[in-house]
């Protein structure tokens, strides 16, 4: 029998210098870049990954991927060191099953 | 205290330069963005013990749990035997840092001793099951590091995984106590050790549950170690003096 494949949302930080400023298309390309380097196409295909949302001026962002994928994915965030040399850090903070439960955590913390 | 940091994660070694407070703070505020809990905080200008103010000092600037440790790096095993005269009844915690074997057999042997530290890419290569059977007998603890595994160049970085992954395996097969420290120097290698559990697990092929267990109580259990030492009533591991008076 086939088991369903549930989401998982992931809350992460950013932490970066000030005045550098990234878009949302080299986040997620960094993001897929790290899944590639360290986990490899037979990982890639099974990630379901998904930018949600991402907010620079709070500092944070949020990722859906697939429950089965959730550590690979806190792994590849937390492995980027910089994008495009410059220096960043992508901070899993939580994790949710729920988009509702990471929404109302995500106002705990950040706000 | 230990009681209240039971169930957080830590990060078991960051090291900074005591002379300069500034830059103490300026980690200590960066730890705190990451969300770090608590953290053992190592001084890199060859203190041989951690002035009590400093430390003061040091846990009124932050919200952080802070405990410390000192690391030796001692050059042959005359320069050990030195070093560690000095080290008796120590309140805070000891580590060895040595590609030296014979000195790492002695140190596994020494009670006083509560860490082995294998955080060098070049240092791990060292570790054997000799000397882990040692670390074993006498409850202390190895000391892995992932510093190693944040570089940039690719082919170093897999050779660095690859020795921690081997000799990772080695302890968990042994059965001896171990803790993984971040042991990051610069201020954008610092990870979260939530981060670091998920890293181990993917990458380095620990079960979860056992890469919480090293994140979450190993360091407790160290820091027992360590108030268990300070305990006079405690006169070996399992030897306790109940009534103090009665002869």
């Amino acid at each position: 029998m086939v088991k369903k494949e549930r989401q998982r949302y992931i809350l992460f930080k950013i932490i970066k210098e000030k005045e550098i400023i990234f878009t949302q298309q080299e986040i997620l390309k960094s993001i897929w870049n790290s899944i590639w380097r360290y986990f490899g196409m037979k990982e890639a295909i099974n990630v379901g990954l998904w930018l949600l949302e991402l907010n620079f001026e709070e500092k944070y962002g949020i990722v859906r991927c697939s429950h089965t994928t959730k550590e690979k994915i806190i792994s590849a965030l937390s492995l980027i060191k910089e994008i495009n040399r410059k220096r960043i850090i992508l901070s899993p903070i939580k994790t949710s099953g729920t988009i509702s439960k990471i929404q109302k955590i995500k106002n705990l913390i950040i706000y | 205290m230990i009681r209240s940091v039971i169930r957080a994660i830590w990060e078991c070694r960051i090291k900074a330069n005591f002379e300069d407070f500034k830059e103490i703070k300026k980690k200590l505020e960066f730890c705190e963005k990451l969300n770090i809990k608590n953290l053992i905080l190592e001084p890199i200008n060859n203190l041989k013990e951690i002035p009590f103010d400093l430390k003061n000092k040091i846990e009124r600037e932050t919200d952080i749990k802070v405990f410390f440790r000192i690391n030796l790096k001692p050059i042959n095993i005359h320069n050990f035997k030195e070093m560690i005269k000095k080290y008796n009844n120590f309140p805070d915690l000891l580590s060895i840092e040595t590609p030296n074997k014979e000195i790492q057999i002695l140190a596994a042997k020494d009670s006083r001793i509560d860490i082995i530290s294998y955080s060098d890419p070049n240092i791990i290569k060292t570790l054997t099951p000799g000397v882990i059977s040692l670390i074993k007998q006498n409850k202390s603890f190895i000391e892995f590091s992932l510093a190693s595994i944040m570089i940039n160049n690719k082919a170093y970085q897999s050779k660095n995984f690859r020795n921690l992954y081997r000799f990772l395996q080695l302890a968990m097969k042994l059965k001896v106590q171990y803790i993984i420290s971040g042991n990051f120097d610069e201020l954008y290698d610092f990870r979260n050790p939530r981060a670091l559990i998920s890293i181990c697990y993917s990458l380095l092929g620990i079960p979860l549950v056992e890469a919480k267990k090293v994140f979450k109580v190993s360091p407790l259990t160290l820091l027992n170690r360590v108030q268990k030492r300070l305990n006079k009533k405690i006169i070996e591991s399992g030897v306790k003096l109940i009534k103090d008076n009665e002869r």
